[in-house]
């Protein structure tokens, strides 16, 4: 007899599709579920497009802009509130961050007014997607201070709304505003805003911002020290690296006023005469480029210079150092003979040429603020200004900053007097190959041998070249060396691990959607996916060039294919990047492509984590799937359950909730039960056939120790309660693409829930492990072995004492069900295995058996 | 003999820019133009093998540009570029003797080739 609250929760149910905690029946909670993922694949799709369309290859307008924006908007709304319901709220956060990133975009799209932002940032707060308004030096120097980890002094960005700030209040905009481009801008024009700067007084907005970062650098500086102001205009040191065309004041005093005049110094200089005539060259207006300003940390410099990261001269395999005592302006200014080194590239570099510069004179900081260049003392004159260790490790360093930002670099560094390197500034290096001529077609490689040729994904086209690196494992790409071509069975997301030092990436299966596949182009790693079989061609430490072409196919060469690598450098796409227009419309993409939210174990993964639509969309899928597993536990009543009639005792109860079962009548046994043909379901059909697969149920009963059935006896309370509505019952509720299955096997719980359709991107599995008969150590063996095989098939794993966790997602139906057939033999081989893990070298050698198929116990 | 002439016409800067670059790559000389009166004027002093113009512009857009050319300029071939929204109207420009059109965003590769076709039938 039902009892009086629960025919009011039935009720409640049937009314409004909720039960009492708010919860939705599981149906309806099914049926959110697929909206969310329908409209996800949609917005996913159009993140590609939209990547794929400003990449350089199309001509396209703001209109293309416009329209594919709004139609991921609308599909990211209705995804969101789609979401919301299926979450009871419980991510309110991600609606103010996506009206946010949203108000970002619009700015851009509409060209609608600028953002009010912060006057002053520290580079620790610095990301990507504040280039513009920190100016390309801050931008760069930070993203290698907070991403790569290089030294970077303590430093802070005056930000461009700064700028306008300043400019407002001191009436300068308006004056600007007023000149005439179109009849050309003459120097006494120029000369009247820079006077006008020079007069002008800082807001007082301004004026705090600043006393309270000097204050904070000063405290965390801890002696006498000194800031260099820097300019940092917001296209600076990106394409156009406007070298030497502004302003540096160098050893300044921690004093409002002192700083305060350097920093109208900065600004200014986007006002001189040779800066203005190199803007005009670039393609840029007068009045259009406003000015950020750098405030770094002085380094007490024993020695500095500058590093090419690849000779500009060479033949690109060497890079070369230029290095003088004391501060590096002398280098940077040709002012002294520096001492030159050419080092070799490559694992176990080496200095190949050394000439020593006479160093005539240095330049210090004066206690007093300031520099003075004094002569050199005649015991350091011939001196070489740098150790053999730290040419070597400026080397390393320059390289890997070459690798993160994708092409060679112009770095500043310093050594101070305690011989700790600083890297002060790094910008691209124009390379000869820039100037070379129209891209003809690709030069035949009659050198080469052709080892493989397929077709797939491009990803992203291009070339690379280095040793291949085959994944047999996951836990693998920790040894990933710099430079090698990444070949993968699957795609990802994993690989971001890798990618800044990546020449290439070849998987055999993955989609172009794939969240590897947008950090490739994020990256613009030469990629391509769903290439057949590399990781079986290719051999592990083989050098191989990799050439991916616009027709979405993929040539590998044996060897290291010069030809190849250099025509790759011409293409179209690179030159693009020239035109202003061009890079300011493709600007919207980083707050749309870029992919933050890597890892759902991390901390990070969170609405507030979230700052690309791209992350929003994996946030939404990711805890999407967790809100499912979760309710599917809740969703059993009213449901008619079927006991399946299987050739194993597995005792297993399906619930369909559409398409999973043919219960038609006549279909059902006797007794009621279905037999497996009847099955409909695609993930439950690819699991069962791994359990009854033969020898991996092992029906005898594997003895417990005395020891483990008095831990049995212990823990059972807690068993007992975790699942009270169907103790006795295995339980799968199923639908055509769907499945979640909770099994309870003795004393251990395993929990599958798997989504397996045409779809790639909608597919997942999650795994749920925990408990056991015996003792805690051996119970903890068998989720060891459970974490190495399902590793091998690529699963991200989280373990925590007897409970492992794993997930897997975006993977083919056919690898889909391949993977859940293999699942389906752990469940019946890992039933009584932990009785017989009794010392830690069991665990490999059961695992090395299983996925040798030996199910043997 | 001298380099192909080939005109732009599209109220986006971005357009011209890019089509010009692209293009030059290849050998042409090209010129870009944001409007169509200052396009037409151009045509007046100078003959341009190809046109390649957008179809919605304030003040002359492309159908008339498309017009002028055929009547004035028969040698000159035309190439419209339209947003996917007008793409009807595209259509119609096809029955006026328009070499080819594309919606946007373009793919180079498939402008250049149609350019290509378009030199062709000209030397025949």
């Amino acid at each position: 007899m039902m009892k009086p609250m629960e025919k009011v929760l039935n009720f409640l149910k049937s009314i409004t599709g909720r039960g009492a905690e708010g919860r939705l029946s599981f149906t309806a909670m099914f049926a959110r579920f697929r909206q969310v993922l329908d409209n996800h694949n949609r917005a996913a799709e159009i993140i590609a497009d939209m990547g794929d369309k400003l990449g350089g290859e199309y001509i396209f307008d703001i209109n293309y802009i416009k329209s594919a924006y709004a139609e991921l908007h609308r599909r990211l709304s209705v995804s969101l509130s789609d979401f919301d319901v299926l979450t009871r709220h419980r991510y309110a956060r991600i609606g103010e961050v996506f009206d946010r990133i949203d108000g970002e975009i619009r700015r851009l799209v509409y060209d609608e007014g600028a953002a009010s932002g912060d006057l002053v940032v520290f580079y620790g707060d610095i990301t990507w997607s504040m280039a513009r308004e920190v100016g390309g030096k801050n931008a760069n120097l930070a993203d290698l201070k907070n991403n790569l980890h290089v030294n970077v002094p303590d430093a802070f960005a005056v930000t461009t709304h700064a700028f306008d700030a300043f400019m407002k209040q001191n009436g300068i905009d308006a004056k600007i505003a007023a000149l005439a481009p179109d009849k050309g801008i003459g120097e006494k024009e120029l000369r009247e805003i820079r006077d006008a700067i020079d007069a002008g007084a800082l807001p007082p907005a301004l004026e705090n911002a600043l006393s309270s970062a000097l204050a904070k650098i000063g405290t965390g500086c801890g002696r006498d020290c000194f800031i260099a102001v820097r300019s940092s205009a917001e296209d600076e040191d990106g394409r156009h690296s406007f070298a030497g065309q502004f302003e540096t004041v160098l050893n300044v005093p921690l004093d409002l006023g002192k700083v305060g005049a350097a920093y109208k110094k900065v600004i200014a200089g986007l006002f001189s005469d040779k800066a203005c005539a190199y803007l005009l060259q670039s393609g840029y207006h007068i009045g259009n480029m406003k000015m950020a300003a750098a405030c770094v940390l002085m380094v007490d410099a024993e020695a500095s210079g500058v590093v090419y990261s690849t000779d500009p001269g060479g033949s690109g395999d060497t890079l070369m150092i230029n290095a003088t005592w004391g501060l590096g302006r002398s280098v940077v200014e040709g002012q002294t003979d520096a001492d030159f080194y050419s080092v070799k590239k490559g694992s176990g570099a080496e200095i190949a040429e050394t000439r020593i510069g006479q160093k005539a004179s240095l330049i210090t900081g004066r206690k007093s603020g300031g520099t003075s260049t004094v002569p050199t003392s005649a015991d350091r004159k011939a001196k070489e200004a740098l150790t053999k260790t730290q040419i070597l490790e400026l080397s390393e360093r320059a390289l890997q900053i070459e690798k993160y930002f994708r092409q060679p670099q112009d770095i500043e560094w310093a050594v101070d007097g305690a011989g700790k390197l600083f890297i002060l500034q790094s910008r691209p290096l124009r390379a000869r190959d820039e100037q070379g001529p129209a891209a003809g077609p690709a030069p035949g490689a009659p050198d080469s041998k052709i080892l493989m040729r397929a077709r797939g994904f491009a990803v992203q086209k291009g070339s690379g070249a280095g040793r291949a690196f085959v994944l047999k494992n996951r836990n693998d790409l920790d040894g990933f060396p710099k430079g090698a071509v990444l070949i993968a069975r699957n795609d990802s997301s994993d690989f971001i691990r890798v990618m800044p030092y990546a020449a290439a990436i070849i998987t055999d299966i993955g989609t172009p959607t794939s969240h590897m596949a947008s950090l490739c182009r994020e990256f613009r790693v030469p990629a391509i996916v769903n290439a057949g079989n590399a990781s079986g061609i290719l051999k592990h430490g083989q050098e191989i060039t990799v050439n991916i072409d616009d027709e979405n196919s993929v040539t590998v060469y044996e060897g290291i294919a010069r030809g190849i690598l250099e025509h790759a450098g011409r293409k179209t796409s690179v030159s693009m990047e020239d035109i202003y227009e061009f890079r300011k419309k493709r600007y919207v993409l980083r707050f749309i492509s870029p992919l933050n939210l890597i890892d759902p174990l991390l901390d990070n993964f969170s609405p507030e984590g979230c700052k690309t639509m791209h992350d929003i969309l994996r946030f939404i899928h990711e805890k999407s799937v967790v809100e499912l597993v979760e309710s599917a536990r809740y969703g059993l009543k009213g449901h008619a359950a079927v006991k399946l009639d299987l050739p194993i005792p597995a005792g297993i109860m399906a619930v369909d909730i559409g398409g999973g079962l043919d219960a038609a009548a006549g279909r059902k046994g006797k007794d009621g039960t279905l037999a497996f043909e009847h099955i409909l379901s695609i993930p439950l059909k690819a699991v069962l056939k791994g359990m009854m697969h033969p020898g991996v149920w092992h029906s005898e009963a594997v003895s417990l120790r005395a020891q483990d059935f008095l831990s049995s006896m212990m823990r059972m309370p807690d068993i007992a309660s975790a699942n009270d509505d169907f103790v006795e019952h295995n339980v799968a509720i199923v639908s055509r693409e769907y499945m979640h299955l909770s099994l309870r096997f003795g004393y251990h719980f395993n929990m599958l829930d798997c989504y397996c359709s045409e779809n790639t991107r909608d597919n997942h599995i999650y795994f749920r492990f925990t408990g056991g008969a015996t003792d805690m150590t051996k119970r903890s063996r068998r989720i060891q072995l459970i974490a190495i095989i399902l590793k091998e098939y690529g699963f991200n794993i989280r373990v925590k004492g007897d409970l492992i966790i794993g997930r897997l997602s975006n993977i083919r139906q056919d690898d889909m069900e391949a993977t859940l057939d293999r699942i389906g033999r752990l469940i019946g081989y890992t039933r009584q295995l932990d009785a017989l893990l009794h010392d830690d070298n069991r665990v490999e050698q059961y695992a090395r058996n299983f996925l040798q198929e030996d199910y043997t116990l | 003999m001298g380099k192909n002439r080939i005109m732009v016409i599209d109220d986006e800067k971005i357009v011209g820019d890019m089509a010009k670059m692209s293009l030059e790559q290849d050998g042409y000389a090209v010129e870009t133009f944001l409007n169509g009166e200052t396009a037409l004027a151009r045509l007046s002093e100078q003959k341009f093998d190809v046109v390649v113009t957008d179809l919605k512009m304030k003040g002359i857009d492309g159908m008339e540009v498309l017009r002028t050319v055929k009547k004035l300029y028969p040698a000159t071939r035309v190439i419209m570029i339209t947003a996917f929204a007008n793409l009807d109207a595209a259509i119609e420009a096809l029955r006026g003797d328009v070499h080819d059109f594309f919606p946007k965003p373009v793919k180079i590769k498939e402008l250049k080739a149609s350019i290509e076709r378009a030199l062709e039938k000209e030397k025949n």
